[in-house]
C-alpha cells in the first residue's frame, strides 16, 4: 500500500481526541477506533502515540480518568472531559475551522 | 537534583503507576489481538500485528510513567505545602499577642485554605498555566483516497 506519511500540526491529535470524548467517555482502545472509523482509514493515528497525549491532557486538566470496567469486562481506564476540556474544544474547533478555511481560500486563489 | 522530601514523595507513589500504565497498555494490545484473531490471523501473527499497530510498548510506557509521577509529585508538594502553612498561620496566630503578627497569621492560613480549594477544583490543574511548548507526539499516516478504497 502506497501510504503517504505526514505530521499533522500540532494540537491536532489533541483536538480529534477532545472531539471523540464530547459525546461519551471512552478507553484509550476505543478512542482509537473511533478515529479510525470517522476518517474512514484516510487518517492512521498510531495507537502507541495516544496515550503520552491523554496523560499530558489529563495533567493540563482537559480530561479526567476514572478505571471502570469494559464491553468484555475488563478493567479499563475510561477518559472523559472536563469543563476545561469542553471550552477547548470549542475553541479549538473554531480554531481549525478558521485555519481551514483560509488555508482553503489561498489554495483556490492561486 | 532531587530534594530529600521530593524523593520520599515520589517513591510513594512509584508502586502504583507503573502497574496502571502497564494494565492500560496491556487492555489496548489484547484488544488489538482480539480484533486481529476474530479477522482469522493466527495467535501469533495477531500478537505480533497488535505490537507493530501499537508502536514502540517501551518507549510509550515510560513517557506515560513519567507524566503520571511528575503531574502526582506536584499536587504532593502542593498539597503538602498548603498544610505546613496552614500549621504555621495557626500557630502564629495563637502564639502572637502582637495584632500586626497574627494577621501575619491569618493571611498564610488564607494562602493555604485558597491553594487547597484550588487543586480540588477540577482543572484548575498547576500545569494549565505553563505554556503548551511540549510537542505531541502525533504520527499520522495519511492514504490517498484511492489507496483507501483498495484497502
Amino acid at each position: 500500500m502506497a501510504n503517504e506519511r505526514t505530521d499533522l500540526m500540532q494540537g491536532t491529535l489533541e483536538l480529534l481526541i477532545l472531539n471523540t470524548l464530547a459525546r461519551e467517555s471512552m478507553h484509550g482502545y476505543g478512542i482509537v477506533q473511533r478515529i479510525h472509523e470517522a476518517a474512514e482509514d484516510l487518517l492512521k493515528v498510531e495507537d502507541g502515540s495516544l496515550y503520552p497525549a491523554l496523560y499530558r491532557m489529563e495533567e493540563r486538566g482537559l480530561i479526567k480518568s476514572e478505571w471502570g470496567l469494559s464491553e468484555n469486562n475488563r478493567r479499563a481506564k475510561f477518559y472523559k472531559l472536563t469543563r476545561t476540556g469542553k471550552r477547548k474544544l470549542e475553541s479549538e474547533r473554531a480554531n481549525w475551522n478558521r485555519i481551514a478555511k483560509a488555508v482553503t481560500r489561498i489554495l483556490q486563489a492561486t | 537534583m532531587m530534594t530529600p522530601i521530593a524523593n520520599l514523595l515520589l517513591r510513594s507513589n512509584r508502586g502504583k503507576t507503573p502497574f496502571e500504565v502497564d494494565e492500560e497498555m496491556q487492555f489496548h494490545i489484547d484488544m488489538l489481538e482480539r480484533k486481529y484473531s476474530q479477522q482469522g490471523m493466527s495467535i501469533a501473527d495477531a500478537k505480533a500485528a497488535a505490537l507493530r499497530r501499537f508502536g514502540n510498548l517501551e518507549v510509550v510506557k515510560k513517557q506515560c510513567v513519567d507524566i503520571s509521577r511528575r503531574n502526582s509529585l506536584l499536587r504532593r508538594v502542593l498539597k503538602t505545602a498548603s498544610v505546613v502553612i496552614a500549621l504555621s498561620g495557626l500557630l502564629i496566630r495563637i502564639l502572637s499577642s502582637d495584632l500586626n503578627i497574627a494577621h501575619i497569621g491569618d493571611t498564610l492560613i488564607m494562602i493555604a485554605v485558597s491553594g487547597r480549594l484550588l487543586l480540588y477544583v477540577r482543572g484548575l490543574n498547576p500545569w494549565t498555566f505553563l505554556p503548551a511548548t511540549r510537542q505531541t507526539s502525533l504520527s499520522v499516516v495519511a492514504n490517498t483516497p484511492d489507496d483507501a478504497a483498495r484497502t
